[in-house]
């Protein structure tokens, strides 16, 4: 993907203003609530009059206020997805999901309802779906369009929503499977860190960083949301197998395994994402050994940052996987956490909560 | 009782045809006004609710000044040898005329229920604004359309002082119900005043049931 943005939108108590270029197949738009983002979205869809500036996607001028172009919403092929999903409330879920088909592409329809395994709710009218059912079929419903660019607009306080409601393991499937860039809102590290490619992180309308995920979303990122009131979480995905001892692994790239609650139901060589919660780690400076917790991992840190008052985030680096681990300041002084420090982290298998 | 059935269908057919003839200005006007917030919205709000509150003879007045032979529309609707003013389509005139407030104001509240931020999603899936309108915002704001259409219909059923100004009141030509139950009392014909009373009395019911009814079941499907 290309995006090109320089953008100006007046807003009420600021201007929102956004100079960049975006070229990962997934982006990450991350800040606080009312930074702009969900603005930010509506002019790459064409739905803020008097925005100013230019936007280009993969050569296609979009937006050009000098040259008097615009392109109109229904011309720009931008899959957008808003933060309440509006799935039309007088049609059904099929209904809603073809609602932007384009002819020629009907397939497009039936990869979108698998992708999203949508089959069972096709019948069903919005007012009878859950919040995450309803993102599923607003996400259908733009790929169906066979958009060049997907908006999404993650709904707020994606911790609080029941595990089986998060959307995130299907836009990790919209990403590898259907390979459609997007620009994702996300009030989650956990979840940026683990879609995008890219990030850009937005503060009272002006880019605060952007560039690859990796460098844009640690120390700056978690400053800049601190006092949002969410834990952060560490978001695996994985190839789940069943070793001959019993149980259930998931495993990692960089040849990492986790033990993870073992269900029936869960087939080896399925693909799966876990989350295990920053605060639910526990971290040691010397080797562990005899503690119930059966992933005990070694690394070493890579930074350390106080993410509220009293407690700080340690980033440890394990075979390749950096993992956010909250400890309290008293424990990281008391204990000498410091960069380039040797520690062991001990993760339950509980701790370990599937997405979806 | 032959006479009585053809009074009756005159009557229908003319208070469908006014509603139909307002139906696309008056949809149209209702939408603007739903989705417009300009200066002047409130003068247009209230010139358009003027006929609801003048006397329907000083409606019926304006428009028989305005279209009579030497009124300013009369003049040009003349020249292309169409005459209004006492014929059948005066009576629809002041018909649709009357009834165009009522329309406006209902389907103005359905059009208003429809959340804006729908239709701009259908324009991101492709839709333009033609179609959008007429596959998001008009589905959802049927009731308010429809019933605002019923209400427009009974009103032109009714419909007396516009009308006996504008289109007389000529038997056979420009009767309607209510223009007949007015002359029968005129001519002391009293029973038969009253039996077409009743069978008006009838027609609005039937016509208020059907708006009372769509009124009611309200929202089933679409409110969670």
């Amino acid at each position: 993907m290309s995006l090109e943005l320089d953008i100006r939108l007046p807003l009420a108590r600021f201007t929102l203003e956004v100079g960049t270029r975006l070229d990962g197949a997934s982006v990450a738009v991350m800040g606080r609530s009312g930074s702009g983002k969900t603005s930010l979205l509506e002019v790459l869809a064409g739905l803020r009059r008097g925005a100013r500036g230019r936007v280009v996607l993969e050569g296609r001028v979009l937006l050009d206020s000098a040259a008097r172009s615009d392109v109109p919403p229904e011309q720009r092929r931008m899959g957008y997805v808003p933060q309440d999903a509006l799935l039309f409330p007088h049609l059904t879920a099929e209904q809603n999901v073809r609602f932007g088909a384009r002819p020629g592409r009907a397939s497009r329809v039936d990869e979108a309802v698998e992708l999203l395994e949508l089959a069972p709710l096709l019948r069903r009218y919005p007012a009878t779906l859950s919040g995450g059912e309803k993102q599923r079929v607003a996400l259908a419903r733009a790929l169906a369009t066979d958009p060049a660019l997907l908006l999404l607009d993650e709904p707020l306080a994606a911790l609080d929503v029941a595990l089986k409601e998060r959307v995130l393991p299907y836009l990790l499937r919209v990403r590898d499977e259907a390979r459609v860039p997007m620009l994702y809102v996300t009030h989650q590290l956990g979840e940026a860190r683990v879609l995008a490619r890219e990030a850009l992180l937005l503060e009272q309308g002006q880019v605060r960083a952007a560039g690859p995920a990796a460098e844009v979303l640690g120390a700056a990122a978690r400053g800049l949301l601190a006092g949002e009131g969410e834990g952060e979480e560490n978001i695996l995905e994985g190839v789940l197998e069943r070793p001959e001892e019993g149980g259930l692994r998931l495993r990692v790239r960089g040849g990492l395994s986790l033990w993870v609650p073992d269900s029936p139901a869960l087939a080896p060589g399925t693909r799966a994402a876990y989350a295990v919660p920053a605060a639910d780690i526990l971290l040691s400076i010397q080797p562990l050994t005899g503690v119930s917790a059966r992933n005990v991992l070694t690394g070493t840190v890579v930074d350390v940052e106080p993410v509220a008052t009293g407690e700080d985030a340690a980033t440890v680096e394990v075979a390749g996987v950096r993992w956010v681990v909250w400890l309290t300041s008293a424990s990281v002084r008391e204990l000498g956490v410091v960069p380039g420090a040797r520690v062991s982290l001990a993760v339950k298998t509980s701790a370990c909560r599937r997405l979806r | 009782m032959e006479g009585v059935t053809a009074l009756v269908s005159f009557t229908l057919w003319v208070a469908a045809l006014a509603t139909l003839l307002i139906l696309p200005p008056g949809l149209a006007v209702a939408y603007a006004l739903a989705r417009w917030d300009g200066p002047g919205k409130g003068v247009v709000e209230t010139l358009l609710t003027l006929p609801l509150v003048l006397p329907p003879t000083a409606v019926g007045l304006v428009l028989l000044e305005l279209l009579g032979r030497n009124g300013p529309l009369g003049r040009v609707l003349d020249a292309w040898g169409v005459e209004v003013v006492f014929t059948p389509k005066a009576v629809v005139l002041a018909s649709a005329v009357m009834a165009f407030p009522l329309l406006v104001r209902s389907a103005r509240s359905g059009f208003e229920e429809v959340d804006p931020r729908l239709v701009a999603v259908a324009r991101t899936l492709g839709a333009s604004r033609t179609r959008a309108f007429f596959r998001v915002t008009l589905p959802l704001a049927w009731r308010g359309v429809l019933v605002g259409a019923l209400l427009a219909f009974s009103r032109a059923l009714g419909e007396f002082g516009a009308t006996v100004l504008v289109a007389g009141n000529i038997p056979g030509r420009t009767q309607t119900l209510s223009l007949a139950i007015f002359q029968r009392t005129q001519l002391g014909r009293d029973a038969e005043a009253l039996r077409l009373a009743g069978v008006a009395a009838l027609l609005a019911f039937v016509a208020v049931f059907a708006t009372e009814a769509v009124t009611r079941r309200r929202g089933r499907r679409v409110r969670a």
